[in-house]
């Protein structure tokens, strides 16, 4: 029965070549781009290393201070009587400001605080990723670099491509040893061969030794996306002295599961609602912004603080987005499909005449229409297959490799299935209740 | 809609019996304004085995009477029965179960599928039955030999005359041994020469199946072959 089904979708294609090029292209050049962007999507959310953990995470990156004040406006309204008098009403207002501030953490209170977070499985301690400027032999190389704790080579999964990670002793040390990328190395080396490792690199006219060479990260996430990697007490040792409750730090803590993220958060909230300000302080009250994977992506993208509103931001608007995206070729293609089908209403009425159920006809067109789907969808995949390549090898999007995963081909395979029901299934149900007697007179 | 069932068994010939049986069938056609009757209290009894014609000028209700015993139009009054089962819910699975195991139709304008080879044209009605691919094809290949055309098995119809194609349509009719064939105004479409020959063949089969065949006609020397024939007027019979 497929058989046949299958021989005859094979032939009506082939009967209307102008039309079956009309839907072809649109059902590839649809499934093109949206193949792209699940790739881009697995680049950036996808469970890659070193973020292969990424639903264990709760990032910390911003500190807000906040104080409420209480205002009181006191106003006079003068009123003429009709007697001539006059009379003063007093009201009086208050008005609640607050006033808040946020920044990223000071060395000294993560260090205080965050090192006896019972929940956290794991945690770890960097700075924010500065710009570096190198120049060598005349060429200007810019390096994002970033101080880490030792104890980041083990929350985030980097793969080691030569070398060893630095411990925990080159960080108390403060050891001027690096880990690099093989960006870095290749920028900076010529290289990305182990000969790198032993090295020696100037970074702001300090000298450190290359122990260890990661391959770069698909995404170009904040915590992950350096080029070079230094202990992190090794930064200047003022910005550790600090003693504002402001830095240029932030910490990720890791949970053993997904679900032990929640308690983590709870015991940050509790921390920070029972933080004791000093008296003096003008700020009473403090908050850690503390975000998982999702909320935290969000925030990095919209540029918003609050996690749970950053995730509304970013999510809704891209699903709507994707939604039209793909609902135009799909209203598209459903017309298509509906003349196309009703030039075959004599078939159907003969078909049901013999005896086929309205659902035979149903699965028919669907069949059918997934057979058109899927040479789309080959050629589709063909299409974003090279485009991905081609944007990799020329760098197009900086900093993020787009991947070509697994995932990305079950995305494609359920992407392929959807369209094919949702651009089939309205004309096929209302052919599968055409009346037979008018369709064969 | 109605949605009772039909409660049908198959296959059964009533031996002797009435193959279909219309009491007091009535078809009304309405609009908004107005109603068209193109049938009225039509009585008409066909035994099994027998071979009808049925004659009458244009719009008469001919068409309609042939898509009532068919099952693919329901009457708006009266019972229809056919293999001594009597039809009542036109919209389930059963009823068109029942088509297929029960009715064969041929039309005027042949409706074959052209995008498909004779021998899968054949094998249409078969496809909605539980059936092995090569159990298909072994039948589809013994009804294209009855009706003379085993050596264009693989032909498409675009590539047959009008008599070939009309073949093939019986050669389909008749795949799924059923026991009620309706041809609506077979020869129509086709030369005298060719008429005669698609005449024999059903003769043929009437003969050697048994099978019930009920022809709607324009043509008097092609009626004057059949058993019965039966003239209407304006949806009423006249004889």
């Amino acid at each position: 029965m497929f058989k046949n089904y299958l021989l005859l979708s094979l032939k009506v294609l082939k009967r209307k070549p102008f039309y079956t090029f009309v839907s072809l292209f649109g059902i590839s050049f649809t499934l093109t781009i949206l193949m792209v962007i699940s790739s881009m999507a697995d680049a950036s959310i996808g469970n890659n290393a070193p973020m292969t953990d990424r639903d264990q995470y709760i990032f910390i990156n911003y500190m807000e201070r906040s104080v409420e004040s209480i205002d009181t406006i006191y106003t006079i309204d003068s009123v003429l009587m009709e007697s001539g008098e006059m009379r003063y009403d007093t009201t009086t207002d208050f008005n609640n400001n607050n006033s808040n501030s946020t920044n990223n953490l000071n060395y000294k209170f993560l260090d205080q605080n965050l090192r006896t977070i019972g929940s956290a499985e794991n945690y770890t301690f960097l700075s924010n990723n500065y710009q570096t400027d190198v120049y060598l032999e005349g060429r200007k190389i810019n390096l994002r670099t970033f101080y880490v704790d030792a104890n980041y080579w083990d929350v985030f999964d980097f793969q080691f491509k030569a070398g060893s990670p630095f411990t925990q002793e080159d960080n108390t040390q403060a050891n001027q040893v690096a880990v690099i990328t093989t960006r870095a190395a290749i920028e900076y080396f010529g290289t990305d061969d182990a000969s790198v490792i032993g090295r020696e690199m100037v970074l702001n006219e300090r000298v450190f030794r290359v122990k260890g060479m990661v391959a770069r990260p698909l995404m170009d996430d904040q915590y992950i996306n350096g080029d070079v990697f230094m202990p992190l007490l090794t930064i200047d040792a003022r910005q550790l002295a600090q003693e504002e409750l402001y830095g240029p730090f932030n910490a990720v803590l890791k949970a053993s599961s997904p679900a032990g993220t929640k308690a983590i958060q709870e015991e940050l909230n509790f921390l920070a609602e029972n933080y004791p300000l000093p008296p003096e302080s003008w700020y009473k009250q403090i908050k850690l912004h503390n975000a998982n994977f999702f909320e935290y992506f969000a925030q990095s993208i919209v540029q918003e603080e609050d996690a749970a509103k950053a995730k509304r931001l970013l999510y809704i608007p891209l699903i709507i987005l994707l939604l039209l995206f793909v609902a135009l070729p799909l209203i598209n293609l459903v017309n298509l499909n509906v003349s196309r089908v009703f030039e075959r209403k004599g078939e159907i009425a003969v078909r049901k005449a013999f005896g086929a159920n309205p659902s035979d006809i149903l699965w028919q067109f669907i069949f059918e229409n997934l057979v058109l789907t899927f040479i789309g969808g080959i050629i589709g995949a063909v299409l974003a297959i090279g485009l991905i390549k081609y944007i990799n090898k020329n760098d197009l999007l900086s900093k993020v490799s787009l991947s070509l995963s697994p995932m990305v081909f079950v995305y494609f395979i359920i992407l392929i299935f959807v369209f094919a029901l949702l651009s089939g299934l309205i004309p096929a149900y209302r052919m599968s209740r055409t009346n037979i007697a008018n369709s064969l007179r | 809609m109605t949605t009772s069932q039909p409660t049908i068994s198959t296959n059964q010939t009533p031996a002797g019996n009435a193959m279909i049986e219309l009491t007091n069938v009535g078809k009304a056609y309405r609009t908004d304004t107005i109603e068209t009757l193109a049938l009225q209290k039509m009585n008409l009894t066909v035994p099994s085995g027998e071979f009808l014609s049925i004659m009458g000028p244009s719009g008469c209700g001919k068409s309609t009477l042939l898509n009532i015993m068919g099952l693919i139009d329901e009457p708006s009054e009266g019972t229809v029965s056919l293999a001594g089962q009597r039809i009542e819910g036109y919209n389930g699975n059963a009823i068109a179960r029942f088509r297929n195991e029960q009715l064969g139709f041929i039309f005027q304008s042949f409706h074959l599928i052209n995008d498909l080879s004779v021998v899968d044209n054949v094998e249409l009605p078969l496809l909605y039955r539980r059936m092995s691919g090569s159990e298909r094809k072994r039948l589809s290949l013994e009804a294209l030999a009855r009706v003379g055309l085993s050596n264009r098995a693989t032909h498409f119809p675009n590539q047959l005359s009008g008599g070939q194609k009309q073949r093939v349509a019986i050669a389909r009719a008749i795949v799924g041994k059923p026991n009620i064939i309706l041809a609506d105004e077979p020869t129509g479409n086709l030369d005298s020469h060719m008429g005669d020959e698609i005449m024999d063949i059903l003769l043929k089969l009437n003969e050697e199946l048994g099978t019930t065949i009920v022809m709607v006609t324009h043509d008097e020397r092609m009626a004057k072959k059949t058993h019965r024939l039966v003239r209407l007027s304006d949806g009423e019979r006249v004889s």
